[in-house]
């Protein structure tokens, strides 16, 4: 993410890096604070001259909470950025490709526990060609098959590293 | 010279055994393999071959899993170059300039540096186990508990200068990253952590994060971009550094693969903490540290460098007291003993013409490993020149079979997955990942080591001032962190810093976009 430099020399922030940041702490936080209250749980040790399994958590988890305080204080305190020159703004993301490539992959992950390896693979990397601007359908489906066939031969025959089956096929 | 007589007599010896060379090629070749494909450890790679060492020579089954060994170190260096996908977690180090030297178009000479720092440190570590096994031996000894908490604290402290454009946010992803690794059963009462009743959580699933983290994040990250997802990468460029160039490494690779020796010899400690303390070193030392974290050599030479010293050191203390520096020469000694050799000052006594025959292949392995290693550089570089469309879903394919091989676990996936999402938007808004991965290695060693410390000593705090190496590592350690914090001050004091200062980053950058 850019952080431009405001009028005066001050680097700035844009509006949504400045709320990215926020909510970032923010859930940092919420996790620091859920170890803390899970941490309260633990058993004392047995030991006497033990600190028992809590302590180093909390620690942790107490120096996040005190670090996204700073954060989130210097990214209040950050002046805003300038608008972007239309001239020199970056590319647009497809932001929308990159959250169908993590659904698919873990649709992929679904998949695999039931129909396996063999299966699931060779559709994951079609699917991922086609999104990523290959439209030749057949090439696709050769590269897929041999991508999925290398893969099985290094792991599975060269090493003997079992590959998922799929409980449909157990 | 008794050593070296014995090193030739060896080496004559070795040279009459061609079978056992021949498995030696064999198991550098392997282990190239096993360290490029993720998930795949040089651990693994020597676990998965010791059945097959029963019906050896002791000479030939040593070799080969010394072969291996060596080659798993060094090939997770290749895919973390040219795909950001440490093979092996001590190549996480050398991802994080490595990947940014292919992205210069550098892939190359990067690969070439990797390549000969891997062969130098690792030869360079085999010669200390030759002439000073038993010096280094006592030396090592010396470390317990408190000495092991220091030197993971030091490790530790290197996340302040692996931080990227902020300090701050690369101490979050750090304290994030230890907050992670208490995830599991408590070191010292066997107590379940935040587990959610998962027994697949009770070890933290460190491999699976840094996978995600680094490899499955890079990919998401290159969906986004139509222009890159159209595009096709450079092609490898000339492998062999110029001698102008590597000649300015020489005094790095020398630091680091004695860094790495030593950190070798220290139970519990492997070569991924070897190559960050390396990375940590040379930063330190180079006359351009800015430059580390976006595509410096040096931090290439260094880590490779590093890692592969640690081999030399893991190997001496496994040989000269028993005592295993690592989980692969863990795995080792389990050969040694299977053959009918007792590790220990008696085995340098009863098989001494063995031992140096060893030594002597360790030391062809090493060339091997050169040879073999340039060789198929320029093979393994095509994966560059393939379209990013093939490249990105293999590279995600990859990751999957790569987690799922650790531990046949769809849940390690999932959190491969997972990591790979959080690592993805960590990226967009510059928290770096590589702190995160430092303090899943170092913290379960600090946290473990330092309770442990506490008990011997009766529940004093006096271990932290009163040994002097624990006190040394922890001053150090200590240093190392205010350093780039107190440099950052300086600037803004003598005025350079201001213009440059982001403050919601806390960090001196310009709004350049990447």
């Amino acid at each position: 993410m850019s952080n431009a430099p405001a009028p005066g020399g001050k680097a700035g922030l844009r509006p949504q890096d400045r709320l990215a940041t926020l909510v970032i702490a923010a859930l940092v936080m919420a996790v620091a604070v859920a170890a803390i209250i899970v941490a309260g749980d633990f058993p004392p040790t047995m030991l006497e001259t033990d600190v028992g399994p809590a302590r180093f958590p909390i620690i942790f988890a107490v120096a996040l909470l005190v670090l996204c305080a700073i954060l989130v204080f210097n990214t209040l305190r950050a002046p805003a950025a300038p608008p972007d020159d239309p001239a020199q703004a970056e590319p647009k993301a497809s932001y929308g490709t990159v959250a169908v490539g993590i659904v698919a992959t873990a649709a992929c992950l679904y998949a695999m526990e039931f129909v396996g390896y063999a299966i699931a693979t060779p559709i994951y990397l079609f699917g991922l060609m086609w999104l990523m601007g290959r439209r030749n359908l057949i090439a696709n489906a050769a590269i897929a098959a041999v991508l999925t066939a290398l893969i099985y031969a290094a792991f599975a025959v060269a090493l003997s590293v079992p590959l998922p089956v799929g409980s449909l096929f157990e | 010279m008794y050593e070296l007589d014995m090193l030739l007599h060896g080496a004559q010896a070795l040279f009459n055994q061609p079978m056992a060379l021949l498995l030696a090629l064999f198991g550098v070749t392997l282990g190239i393999i096993i360290g490029a494909l993720p998930g795949l450890t040089a651990t693994m790679g020597v676990a998965i071959l010791l059945p097959f060492t029963f019906g050896m020579d002791p000479l030939s089954g040593l070799l080969m899993i010394s072969g291996v060994f060596f080659g798993g170190i060094y090939g997770g260096s290749v895919t973390a170059i040219l795909l950001k996908i440490p093979g092996t977690p001590a190549a996480a180090a050398t991802a994080i300039d490595g990947f940014e030297l292919t992205k210069k178009g550098q892939a190359g000479i990067a690969l070439g540096t990797a390549t000969f720092s891997s062969f130098l440190g690792g030869t360079a570590s085999v010669f200390v186990l030759i002439f000073l096994a038993p010096v280094l031996a006592r030396f090592a000894l010396e470390f317990s508990a408190s000495e092991s908490f220091a030197l993971a604290v030091f490790g530790l402290s290197i996340i302040a200068s692996i931080s990227g454009v902020s300090v701050i946010k690369g101490l979050i992803s750090g304290f994030l990253g230890l907050l992670l690794a208490t995830v599991g059963l408590d070191p010292m009462g066997g107590f379940p952590r935040y587990t959610g009743g998962y027994t697949e959580l009770f070890n933290v699933p460190f491999i699976p994060v840094m996978i995600g983290l680094f490899a499955a994040a890079e990919a998401f990250k290159s969906l986004e971009d139509p222009q890159v997802r159209a595009g096709m990468a450079a092609a490898l460029d000339r492998i062999i550094p110029p001698w102008y160039v590597f000649r300015r490494q020489l005094g790095n690779i020398a630091r680091s693969s004695g860094l790495g020796i030593i950190i070798g010899m220290i139970p519990g400690a492997g070569a991924d903490i070897a190559a960050f303390v390396a990375y940590n070193e040379a930063k330190r030392f180079s006359k351009t540290p800015e430059n580390y974290g976006k595509g410096e050599l040096g931090a290439v030479a260094a880590c490779e460098s590093g890692a592969n010293g640690c081999t030399g050191g893991a190997l001496l203390t496994m040989l000269t007291l028993g005592i295993p520096g690592d989980a692969v020469t863990a795995v080792m000694l389990g050969a040694l003993t299977l053959q009918g050799l007792q590790p220990g000052p008696l085995l340098f006594k009863d098989h001494a013409d063995l031992v140096f025959t060893l030594f002597a292949g360790m030391l062809v392995c090493y060339v091997m490993m050169l040879v073999v290693g340039l060789g198929s550089l320029r093979f393994m570089g095509r994966i560059l020149q393939m379209p990013k469309s093939v490249l990105t879903p293999a590279i995600l394919a990859l990751c999957i079979v790569g987690t799922y091989a650790i531990n046949n676990s769809i849940f390690d996936i999932w959190i491969m997955l997972a990591a790979g999402v959080v690592g993805y938007f960590m990226q967009k808004w510059d928290f770096p990942a590589s702190p995160v991965v430092l303090a899943l290695i170092m913290g379960p060693m600090a946290e473990a080591n330092f309770r442990r410390a506490l008990s011997l000593s009766n529940g004093s705090y006096d271990f932290l001032y009163t040994r002097p190496i624990t006190a040394a590592l922890l001053a150090i350690a200590i240093v190392t962190l205010m350093l780039p914090l107190l440099r950052r001050l300086w600037a803004e004091r003598s005025g350079s810093g201001p213009s440059t200062i982001n403050p919601a980053a806390g960090s001196s950058r310009m709004g350049t976009p990447e």
